[in-house]
């Protein structure tokens, strides 16, 4: 059996007790590492041998269980395209008086910004980190308020202290200039700080700040009903609404025992298909603006625009949100909307193929995009990179196929074309996005195709099982975006942690930038096209 | 000529040409809004911006120097005197003799030089990031136009530009195939010169991408009021010069009244259809690559070098 080969030859490495369980899902596993100084040999058998790359760490703080410990999750996922859906937990407790872990980061690159912001939100110290500075907490943060441990009262404001200016890692020497870009950005864009290296206009470093929208998200669900925290998660980023709320209904609905609707699951994956859809059509044209080829960036306004009149019909508003609940979905798709459905879809797909073509044959703009920010196979796979940029550096991976959800998960699922590109430029994630949304016309048109009449949404007990996890990955228009949720004893919400695509992508954005000149920064950044609000929480 | 008169023509031109400016920015601007598929904002949009900003209260950095403060004033009076010395409505202005095409890119060096100090003066990173990029395209841009206004100089023999269009506009229709070569190296210099799409973005609100708008980025109420009025008139300048080169038929003489009355009607005729011209080409092309950009003036200079040798050549 592979769990017992495995077990082997994580027990061979390691020098403390490894236990197996199944879990958080049936077909998961969860491994408990007797000494936290076995992760290393454990994850690298794991990334290594296993093909696997990590696909969230989650810290918990258990000091007022009988357990009286931190504990740290890490969890991997499987890469290979066809591998079964499971997801394999890395477990290690850490004494709450002596909060330390061995850090991953220098063999799992992916692993990064996770230890920091663990050392941030709950001081526990990855040791052997490269990168001593804070991640989440800013300049002012009091030193040793971990705002995610239990003890720290979330409804209390703490005291500013005094800050040194943030040390970011800057070259120097004769003709190295530094320009500093941001929070605030000229046009309508959330708030990061982007410190440029260059000489000339050659990038040689970027250092990207963000977290300046943290606005303590998971803290604020702790302790509430489940499906009261479910507006919070929905509301995490404006443009995955959709994706966030069925992620955490997915997640929310393993801890209760119930399976949506067929239904309910069908009218998900248009949600999610249609969320999808305006943000790549949308993302086309922004990408233009990045070459100031106004004609695409009106162009892609328009058929956004369009998307989002429809979601508006759709949900009611024009974000999709409230249309995916937990246990099901809370709106109808109702016969006489079909049409304008389709209506609206085929123009859009008309608008797109025109754009692309006008794209593709227009020679100052391919000279634009092509061979600008290119970010290699291999980086893609060591940062763990989500969605349409892996996909774009040859990383054949999708959530809709390699981890089930919404409609993907019935008996019968429909066949999902997953596209990928080779270049890894601005250009192969152009047409990825372009071939994507394609692929969720005619997903939406398959989806609606099957709606039979059913329910759409089964009702949910309170309180929930206490003391369960949930874990759900979802495929969001930016790649998948993994949830992770805990129930405490009472059926409330004990522990919720998202990592969100944008997360591992962030820094692939930095290290592509510096195959690129300073002037064609925005058009690397818009063709990752990330999201600060899903990163920050 | 009645010196009187000439000094009519020239102040009636000098006020027609400052007013009339910011009218063929935003007829640009609107033109561009409907080949995208918009609406537009109109094309009195622009002396809405100048009478909004010209109302607002001045924010100075606090290291600012007077050379800061001043250089919107130099720049302004550059274009201004420059709108002087093109013969936009006729020729043989009292003020035409004091400069010649030298003097004129002379001008606008000048006020290049001025803006990028400027730019600088503040120490901000993008302003001397501007003020960088705006040298490199300047140094590249400035010779080309001269090779092109020399083209011109050497059919009339002169390079005063009442002289050259004198000799242009008054003659039987000749085609020279020179000023064909001419006319294509001064269009990509008055794309790369006014800081259009394909050289630079008049519209974005990247920062990191802007040449132009990076250098006055620092500049608010009264001072950008002044700049952006500038940039149109120099917009307006170059389109005028291109017209009075490449297509000078209806330029009036100083002193003849009907004469005037026509070259204005022309000259709107001209204006409206340059303008939809500039606002196409910006709108079939994207912004290129900003290492591209000597090759595109290269290739401006390469043209006009080669429309003197065909001067050489053929017309002699």
């Amino acid at each position: 059996m592979a769990d017992l080969a495995l077990l082997n030859a994580l027990r061979a490495g390691a020098h403390g007790s490894v236990d197996a369980d199944a879990g958080p899902r049936p077909s998961d596993l969860t491994l408990r590492l007797g000494r936290s100084g076995d992760l290393p040999a454990a994850a690298a058998v794991l990334l290594g041998p296993r093909a696997m790359a990590l696909a969230t760490v989650v810290a918990t703080d258990e000091t007022a269980t009988p357990d009286g410990d931190l504990k740290v999750r890490y969890v991997f996922e499987p890469t290979a395209p066809g591998a079964p859906d499971r997801f394999v937990t890395l477990l290690v407790s850490v004494d709450a008086a002596r909060p330390e872990v061995p850090s991953l980061t220098t063999a799992v690159p992916a692993a990064n910004w996770h230890e920091r912001e663990m050392r941030d939100l709950f001081g526990i110290v990855p040791v052997g980190h490269p990168d001593p500075r804070p991640l989440v907490v800013h300049d002012g943060w009091p030193q040793g308020v971990y705002p995610l441990r239990k003890a720290f009262d979330g409804s209390r404001r703490v005291p500013v202290e005094p800050a040194v200016e943030f040390p970011h890692l800057v070259a120097k020497g004769e003709g190295v200039f530094e320009i500093p870009v941001g929070p605030i950005h000229a046009g309508i864009i959330e708030p990061g700080h982007f410190r440029f290296t260059s000489v000339g206009e050659t990038v040689l470093h970027l250092d990207a700040r963000l977290f300046y929208t943290h606005r303590g998200l998971e803290k604020r669900m702790e302790g509430r009903s489940p499906l009261d925290a479910f507006y919070v998660a929905e509301r995490i980023c404006g443009v995955c609404s959709a994706a966030h709320g069925l992620g955490y209904c997915e997640a929310l609905e393993q801890i209760a025992g119930v399976d949506a609707p067929p239904r309910a699951r069908l009218i998900r994956s248009i949600a999610l298909e249609l969320e999808r859809l305006y943000n790549h059509v949308g993302d086309v044209g922004n990408i233009c603006a990045g070459a100031s080829f106004h004609y695409g960036t009106a162009t892609g306004l328009r058929l956004k625009e369009r998307l989002q009149q429809m979601n508006e019909r759709l949900a009611g508003n024009r974000f999709l949100r409230g249309l995916v609940v937990p246990g099901g979905v809370r709106l109808d798709l109702p016969d006489d909307l079909l049409g304008v459905l389709a209506a609206t879809l085929e123009d859009t797909r008309a608008g797109l193929d025109s754009l692309m073509g006008r794209i593709e044959d227009n020679p100052s703009v391919v000279d634009r995009f092509d061979d600008t920010g290119v970010l290699r196979r291999q980086a893609a796979l060591d940062l763990a990179v989500a969605g349409v940029a892996a996909r774009a550096s040859g990383v054949d991976r999708d959530a809709r196929r390699d981890h089930p959800h919404g409609a993907f998960s019935g008996p019968t699922p429909p066949d999902l074309h997953v596209v990928t590109a080779p270049d890894g430029d601005a250009m192969a994630r152009v047409t990825v996005r372009a071939a994507e949304a394609r692929e969720s016309i005619r997903l939406i048109g398959e989806f609606v195709r099957r709606l039979g009449p059913g329910p759409l949404r089964v009702a949910l007990a309170e309180p929930l099982p206490g003391g369960r996890i949930g874990i759900s990955a979802i495929e969001s228009a930016r790649g998948e975006a993994v949830h992770w949720l805990r129930t405490d004893a009472g059926g409330r919400v004990e522990r919720y942690h998202l990592r969100s695509p944008s997360y591992h992508n962030w820094p692939a954005v930095a290290l592509a930038a510096e195959t690129a000149i300073v002037p064609d920064f925005p058009l690397v950044n818009k063709s990752f096209e990330l999201c600060y609000s899903c990163t920050d929480r | 000529m009645n010196i009187a008169s000439g000094i009519v023509f020239q102040v009636l031109q000098s006020v027609l040409v400052v007013l009339i400016a910011p009218l063929m920015l935003g007829w640009v601007n609107q033109c561009r809004a409907w080949l995208q598929n918009k609406s537009g904002a109109g094309i009195w949009q622009p002396y809405k911006v100048l009478n909004k900003l010209f109302h607002k209260d001045a924010v100075l950095a606090h290291n600012a120097s007077h050379l800061f403060r001043s250089t919107p004033y130099i720049l302004f009076g550059c274009m201004w005197l420059a709108v002087g010395i093109v013969p936009v409505l006729a020729t043989s202005l009292p003020f035409a003799p004091a400069a010649d095409v030298i003097a004129l890119v002379g001008l606008f060096a000048l006020a290049r030089v001025f803006v990028s100090l400027a730019a600088m003066d503040i120490g901000t990173s993008f302003g001397t990031l501007g003020a960088r990029r705006e040298m490199m395209i300047g140094f590249l841009a400035e010779p080309a136009m001269l090779m092109t206004l020399f083209t011109a100089s050497l059919i009339s023999h002169s390079t005063s530009l009442a002289t050259i269009v004198e000799t242009l506009g008054h003659r039987e229709l000749v085609i020279y195939p020179s000023m064909a070569f001419a006319a294509v190296a001064f269009l990509m210099v008055l794309l790369a010169e006014n800081a259009r799409i394909p050289i630079d973005n008049p519209s974005t609100h990247l920062e990191l991408t802007m040449i132009h708008e990076a250098m006055i980025l620092e500049y608010s109420a009264r001072h950008l009021a002044l700049v952006e009025w500038a940039s149109s008139l120099k917009l307006t300048a170059y389109i005028t010069i291109g017209i009075a080169i490449f297509v000078p038929w209806g330029i009036a003489q100083a002193g003849d009244w009907t004469g005037m009355l026509i070259a204005i009607a022309v000259l709107v005729v001209k204006l409206t259809l340059a303008g939809a011209g500039l606002a196409l080409l910006e709108t079939v092309s994207a912004k290129m690559r900003i290492f591209r950009a000597p090759e595109f003036l290269g290739t401006a200079f390469m043209l006009a070098t080669l429309g003197m040798l065909t001067h050489f050549l053929l017309e002699r």
